[in-house]
């Protein structure tokens, strides 16, 4: 059976079977469609009827629950967390496998359709070692990003290692 | 046979290694998520296709070290494996010639049923499907009766003449 200690393994080799299937159309279909909407339910059943409490409650649980190392803050118009050691991706650089172009976009393949169902909107970067944030406000609510520092000392772009990877951005519609 | 309560699980048996000593359960939700959109877009012939695709090539550090260890391996893997899983039930036996896997308390059923979740229907077939792609690899063969919270998975050295598995004898969720 397939199991949950090395699920990543096989959940980003699972990537890279849809894609030589369907392209990449498929594997974005699969984010949306089979986590989202399917295996996510848990996490859409807190967002989107709490909001910001619902996050929290949400990764919350499932990041220590996955061992995550990271911090959390929750702010009157937003919320953000800074993940330090993702264990997800962490798993994958300890073992060695990589069989997708990028692993890290599953994460907004998936927030990214909830969020949007939700009512929220998304500024985000991660750096593809193991590095990421992101801030939630709800949508159509005007404002920028916090600067790094600004909203909490667990800023993970204070880090000294957080430009040695390739940082990726995606930016809230305003 | 060597129960496995005799012969503790030993990590260094998976392929794989992460920095806590079980995963985290809702993962089960993924993977039968998974099941079920390959099975929406592909039908059951390309779910059966996932899986074997996943025991010969997901799982080739495992059935290397079948090929290398023999049946012992197998049942080092599976005792590591299990120990791994939160919330199963398991006992591995060697026998001669085989090693019998009796899952008195599947970690994924559990924890799919305890959280409401909708099973696809063929998802115990999995254990089929990927372990015999898996095994054939290093010389095994395994017939799995059973499913949908226990099951017995009977790994082998096929000497000829046993039967094909009846899937009709994996019991549906």
């Amino acid at each position: 059976m397939l199991g949950s200690y090395d699920f990543c393994g096989h959940y980003e080799w699972t990537f890279e079977w849809l894609r030589q299937r369907g392209g990449e159309p498929l594997v974005v279909k699969y984010w949306d469609e089979g986590i989202y909407q399917d295996s996510q339910r848990h996490a859409t059943n807190l967002i989107a009827p709490l909001g910001f409490e619902g996050m929290a409650r949400y990764w919350d649980h499932t990041l220590v629950e996955e061992g995550a190392l990271f911090s959390a803050v929750k702010g009157p118009d937003f919320f953000r967390i800074d993940m330090t050691d993702c264990p997800s991706k962490g798993f994958l650089i300890r073992n060695g496998l990589v069989q997708y172009h990028d692993y890290c976009d599953h994460c907004m393949g998936w927030i990214d359709p909830l969020m949007r169902d939700a009512g929220f909107g998304i500024d985000h970067e991660h750096n593809h070692q193991g590095q990421c944030w992101w801030e939630f406000r709800k949508t159509g609510v005007p404002g920028a990003p916090s600067a790094p520092g600004e909203t909490t000392p667990g800023d993970v772009r204070l880090r000294p290692d957080w430009d040695g990877g390739n940082v990726q951005r995606f930016e809230r519609e305003r | 046979m060597i129960p496995s309560s005799q012969a503790p699980a030993d990590l260094s048996a998976l392929p794989y290694h992460d920095t806590k000593p079980q995963g985290a359960a809702d993962f089960y939700f993924g993977i039968n998520a998974t099941f079920r959109f390959i099975r929406t877009k592909f039908g059951l012939p390309g779910l059966i296709a996932y899986w074997r695709d996943l025991g010969t090539q997901y799982y080739k550090p495992v059935w290397t070290r079948w090929q290398a260890l023999g049946l012992p391996g197998v049942a080092s893997y599976w005792r590591a494996f299990f120990a791994a899983e939160p919330g199963s039930e398991v006992t591995v036996h060697e026998g001669p010639g085989e090693v019998i896997v009796e899952v008195k308390t599947c970690p994924a059923i559990r924890h799919l049923r305890e959280h409401g979740r909708e099973i696809v229907p063929e998802f115990c077939q999995q254990c089929y499907h990927i372990n015999a792609a898996a095994a054939e690899q290093a010389g095994f063969d395994v017939r799995v009766t059973g499913g949908n919270g226990s099951c017995r998975q009977r790994f082998f050295a096929p000497i000829g003449g046993e039967p094909a598995q009846n899937l009709e004898e994996i019991t549906r969720c």
